[in-house]
């Protein structure tokens, strides 16, 4: 009984000094670069793959990947004690002018000087230019990542439908031409990310999400593309709403499948699965587009970063920039024009996309402000839109006021942070 | 004596209360600020008064507005969908386990609780792959051609059975502890005065384990006000957002892509918590009522 | 209690005539009952548990099978062998060695407290527990920011107190082992206090015995919860060695998100219930352990 009533005591005494306080975080070591990614899974390890190679130059200053879940929730945490905050971070494009506006990252000004190769001319014009905000450069890329329509070449043949891909254009019209002609059970295109197909359709249309800085979401090129995609839906094509349709294309019963880039290594490890890839189809005979997004490195504010620590990031960026091609293993376009030039790259199935001016300039990054608002709207109504569930007009109305409301509150936020 | 008297209560109390006030208090009191002012997380937040109430509670043309009230309809409607069941059947089990005569007691007890240790993101995809129709059972071994997520109330009943399928472990380990502790005696002399399986549940096991099974009921509806991961993982909120309840509009208000918006956030949550404490004080004020 | 021993001798013998027809009804009822019940619990898990030795290939193929047609191990050998960014058995440890911290001082803490609002006389004892659990009710979504800063001012980042610490301010199993201590009778503290116990010694000898069932179901969901607490890990720590099993899977679950690999998915889920499932399984005995207050009066 005393020595319970003794480990008790001890428990309460171990508990009450914990309270008073003790141990300490060492996050500002100056001979490691803490370098936050959102990259989990796979893409983590080729990321850390790329780490280690760097690390085995033995650079002056090591990098130190840290895989984090949650990353912007973290940052959030991170920047509001402003304690622990990363020396380095990959960030997505659609984040950059929030964190820029809201005073957060710092340019990549005295990188750039220390490492001249790091500028415009050697990257994919779109991921460079999703760092620059007003002419300051915030961010440097690593890579691109786009909505893209992966093929059944099997199924394709089966249908007849193999001059599809003739001009790399696959049009709405062409997909309908399909009705009709299907087995029970196939069809011609899954809506997976079809939120991403349909901002890619305000591009072939020659639209925009913004007037003004203002959000225009409620637009004609809006409803011209949703009212084509729908006649897809309309004709019994579509994967059915609720389906798995990015499943569906795994097994074999779906034409095209507009997931992204980074689905190819899952795609090929399906057996029996023949695919290939092209661009998103097009509501425009003459267009066509590949919503894109891309991973970005960027510094967010810490006094405690010194030029040296700078430096270090500076070497590593460029090695990046000349070794990236492991990236590509994730699937993914690396940035660097030197990477996507080279002969090994060419293997992937992803430098379809890089093989010609036109296929670069269909990677379309969106860089207004309030993008992420659209997105999120864009993503919540699309499917009930094309399945007819939700009158166009309205939808669209709605859409337009809750992204005006969203920007209404965000301004009065920022307000206060900017003074 | 006297000063023994005074002392004890802070021994016992002390400790965690000094860990409340520090963990929680803090915390909710930083939480309901944040609830008048305009903040996006990252700078300081911009006091607004009771601006952030009235627009949600009045404002009608204002999204935050329909977004607060669709998904407090929609958490009601899954409170009132998943609470009894995630009582009722707990209980029942325990009553039928702790049958003195019945075997396998352990293993059926594993089975039933084991779902609840599977993390949601899992339990939502077996689930979505067993709603499935190419691959599923209710598609090839029922024969039903409708896609679940997207068509009510079938949306609704994969949410609640996701939710029930994981939910009943908690309660039922409470409800054994609880039965086990009741006295034999009270059942063997109502045994003798003829009582039979129903009558000595209604007369033996419910009023001996009232205590518990208030807390069972407060805590199950608290819970499931909070919930989220279900209807996310299942429906995304679908269809025409019949299924999305408000903590999916409050995190994605402070955590979605955008911006944060996490003033307007605070409010919803602030809301909700009063939504929550009327309701579990009642809960507890008419139980409690009866137990004594 | 009420019981009189005299009487249940007299008709124990005509008790077990009648019990034979009696019991056995209710005994198939609650066999049907909980055998139905356990069939349908039981098939999402097994369907679970095969799907992480499915190809990926077989998770698409139409039709549903219970079992695989070809068992593989990829899945695991897959998770298993990404030790750099996912040190699994790391995290283990790190789960098993935060989850028991937490889950002992648990118990000590919520019996004592449950001790204080239960059976304690204070001035203001109910307004202060209504109150706490009244604050305790509303939803914590940007408390993040606030609880990190209360954790970085007390040096916790990256540390694991972080994690055994915070979670034993909640009042979920505070409530619950007050309301078992309210249910067990009041003339056993106070025959006790007339023979001059002192507070500790009732909770220490007579409370602590008799709600040790409650007590095992509070470790089990402490142990669980501290387990399965995804967030929090993964805004404290910056060092993914020092993670928690949960916490570091969730970063593997994202493959789920982006790649959709189902099978390796459904694996890293399977590994991660094991210990909590080992616990419970251990546990279970206890939980249910006849404990009759009656005979402590008596006695």
């Amino acid at each position: 009984m005393k020595r319970k009533l003794g480990a008790l005591v001890t428990g309460f005494a171990l508990t009450a000094s914990l309270l008073a306080g003790c141990g300490n975080s060492n996050a500002n070591d100056p001979n490691t670069i803490t370098f936050w990614t959102p990259l989990t899974g796979e893409d983590g390890a080729y990321m850390d793959n790329l780490v280690k190679a760097y690390n085995d130059t033995n650079p002056a200053v090591k990098v130190k990947h840290v895989v984090t879940a949650d990353m912007y929730t973290k940052i959030s945490t991170v920047l509001s004690s402003g304690k622990g905050v990363p020396d380095l971070a990959i960030i997505h494009a659609d984040r950059v002018p929030g964190y820029v506006k809201q005073n957060q990252l710092e340019a990549m000004t005295t990188v750039m000087q220390a490492q001249p190769e790091l500028k415009e001319d050697n990257f994919l014009p779109q991921a460079w230019g999703a760092g620059n905000i007003d002419g300051t450069q915030y961010t440097i890329p690593l890579d691109i990542h786009a909505n893209v329509m992966y093929y059944n070449k099997d199924l394709l043949a089966k249908y007849g439908a193999e001059s599809f891909l003739d001009d790399n254009n696959v049009t709405v019209d062409e997909i309908l031409s399909l009705k009709g002609k299907l087995d029970e059970g196939d069809y011609v295109v899954n809506d997976a990310l079809l939120g991403w197909a349909m901002l890619g359709q305000i591009q072939n249309l020659n639209g925009d999400i913004q007037k003004d800085g203002k959000p225009a979401v409620d637009t004609p090129e809006m409803k011209t593309a949703i009212e084509d995609v729908k006649k897809i839906n309309d004709a019994g094509l579509m994967t059915p709403f609720g389906e798995d349709g990015y499943l569906m294309f795994q097994s074999g019963n779906v034409l095209f499948s507009t997931d992204g880039t980074w689905s190819s290594t899952a795609h090929a490890s399906v057996e029996n699965l023949n695919f290939g890839v092209t661009n998103v189809y097009s509501v425009s005979p003459d267009k066509f587009t590949n919503r894109s997004s891309s991973h970005l490195f960027a510094m967010f504010n810490n006094e405690k970063r010194l030029d040296e620590k700078e430096k270090g990031i500076a070497s590593f960026l460029e090695f990046i920039r000349a070794n990236s091609v492991e990236w590509a293993k994730a699937g993914q376009i690396p940035a660097s024009k030197q990477v996507v030039d080279s002969p090994e790259f060419s293997e992937y199935m992803q430098s379809f996309f890089t093989k010609d001016e036109k296929e670069i300039e269909s990677l379309y990054i969106y860089t207004y402000e309030y993008y992420p608002y659209i997105a999120e709207a864009v993503d919540k109504y699309v499917g009930d839109l094309v399945r007819g569930n939700l009158p166009i007009d309205e939808g669209l109305k709605t859409m337009q006021k809750e992204v005006e409301d969203k920007i209404a509150e965000s301004n009065g936020a920022a307000a206060k942070s900017g003074e | 004596m006297k000063k023994k008297l005074n002392l004890a209560p802070v021994f016992f109390v002390g400790p965690h209360l000094i860990l409340f006030l520090v963990f929680v208090v803090i915390p909710t009191i930083y939480g309901i600020y944040a609830s008048f002012t305009q903040w996006n997380l990252a700078g300081s937040p911009n006091w607004v008064g009771f601006s952030n109430y009235s627009t949600i509670l009045f404002d009608t043309t204002s999204t935050f507005h329909t977004q607060f009230f669709n998904g407090l309809k929609n958490t009601l409607l899954f409170v009132l969908f998943t609470v009894p069941p995630l009582i009722v059947l707990p209980l029942m089990i325990a009553v039928a386990l702790s049958h003195k005569k019945l075997k396998g007691k352990t293993f059926i007890q594993s089975v039933l609780y084991v779902p609840g240790l599977i993390s949601i993101s899992a339990s939502a995809l077996i689930f979505t792959l067993i709603f499935n129709k190419q691959l599923g059972i209710t598609g090839n071994v029922f024969g039903s051609t409708i896609a679940w997520a997207t068509h009510q109330p079938y949306a609704w009943i994969t949410i609640i059975l996701l939710t029930i399928w994981g939910g009943i472990g908690g309660n039922m380990i409470i409800y054994r502890a609880s039965i086990s502790g009741v006295s034999e005696e009270l059942y063997e002399s109502a045994e003798l005065d003829g009582a039979g399986p129903i009558r000595k549940f209604f007369s033996i096991t419910l009023p001996s384990i009232n205590f518990p099974l208030i807390y069972t009921f407060v805590m199950t509806t608290a819970g499931a006000f909070n919930v989220f991961g279900q209807p996310l993982m299942m429906t995304d909120g679908g269809p025409q957002q019949s299924t999305s309840v408000l903590m999916m509009y409050i995190r994605q208000l402070a955590f979605g892509s955008g911006e944060s918006i996490a003033g307007m956030a605070s409010a919803m949550a602030v809301l909700l918590g009063l939504v929550i404490l009327v309701i579990s004080a009642l809960q507890y004020y008419v139980m409690n009522r009866n137990a004594n | 209690m009420m019981s009189n021993q005299v009487m249940n001798l007299d008709k124990s013998a005509v008790a077990v005539g009648r019990k034979r027809t009696k019991v056995s009804v209710s005994q198939v009822v609650a066999y049907v009952f909980l055998g139905l019940l356990c069939l349908i619990w039981i098939v999402p898990v097994i369907f679970g548990i095969t799907t992480s030795f499915r190809s990926q290939t077989e998770v698409v193929s139409a039709g549903f099978r219970l079992l695989p047609v070809n068992w593989i191990m990829d899945n695991y050998t897959a998770i298993l062998e990404n030790t750099s960014t996912a040190p699994i058995l790391r995290w283990l440890t790190n789960s098993v060695v935060i989850a028991t911290s937490h889950t002992l001082l648990v118990v000590v803490v919520i019996s004592l407290t449950g001790y204080g609002y239960a059976r304690m006389k204070f001035r203001g004892r109910n307004v202060l527990f209504f109150t706490l659990l009244g604050i305790s009710f509303f939803p914590g979504v940007v408390n993040l920011i606030p609880s990190y800063k209360i954790i970085d001012a007390l040096g916790w980042v990256n540390t694991s107190w972080a994690m055994i610490i915070p979670g034993l301010a909640g009042m979920g199993n505070i409530f619950l082992v007050r309301q078992f201590m309210l249910g067990i009778p009041k003339d056993l503290d106070e025959s006790a206090k007339v023979d001059g116990a002192s507070d500790f010694r009732i909770y220490f000898s007579i409370m602590l015995p008799l709600i040790k069932p409650v007590l095992i179901v509070c470790a089990l969901f402490s142990f669980t919860g501290s387990w399965n607490d995804f967030l929090w890990p993964v805004i404290v720590y910056t060092d993914v060695d020092k993670m928690p099993v949960t916490a570091g899977l969730l970063l593997l679950q994202d493959i789920y998100g982006n790649y959709r690999m189902i099978g390796q998915l459904m694996g890293s889920a399977i590994l991660a219930i094991i210990p909590t499932l080992a616990l419970f399984l251990f546990a279970q005995k206890y939980f249910v352990q006849s404990i009759n207050l009656n005979s402590g009066i008596k006695g």
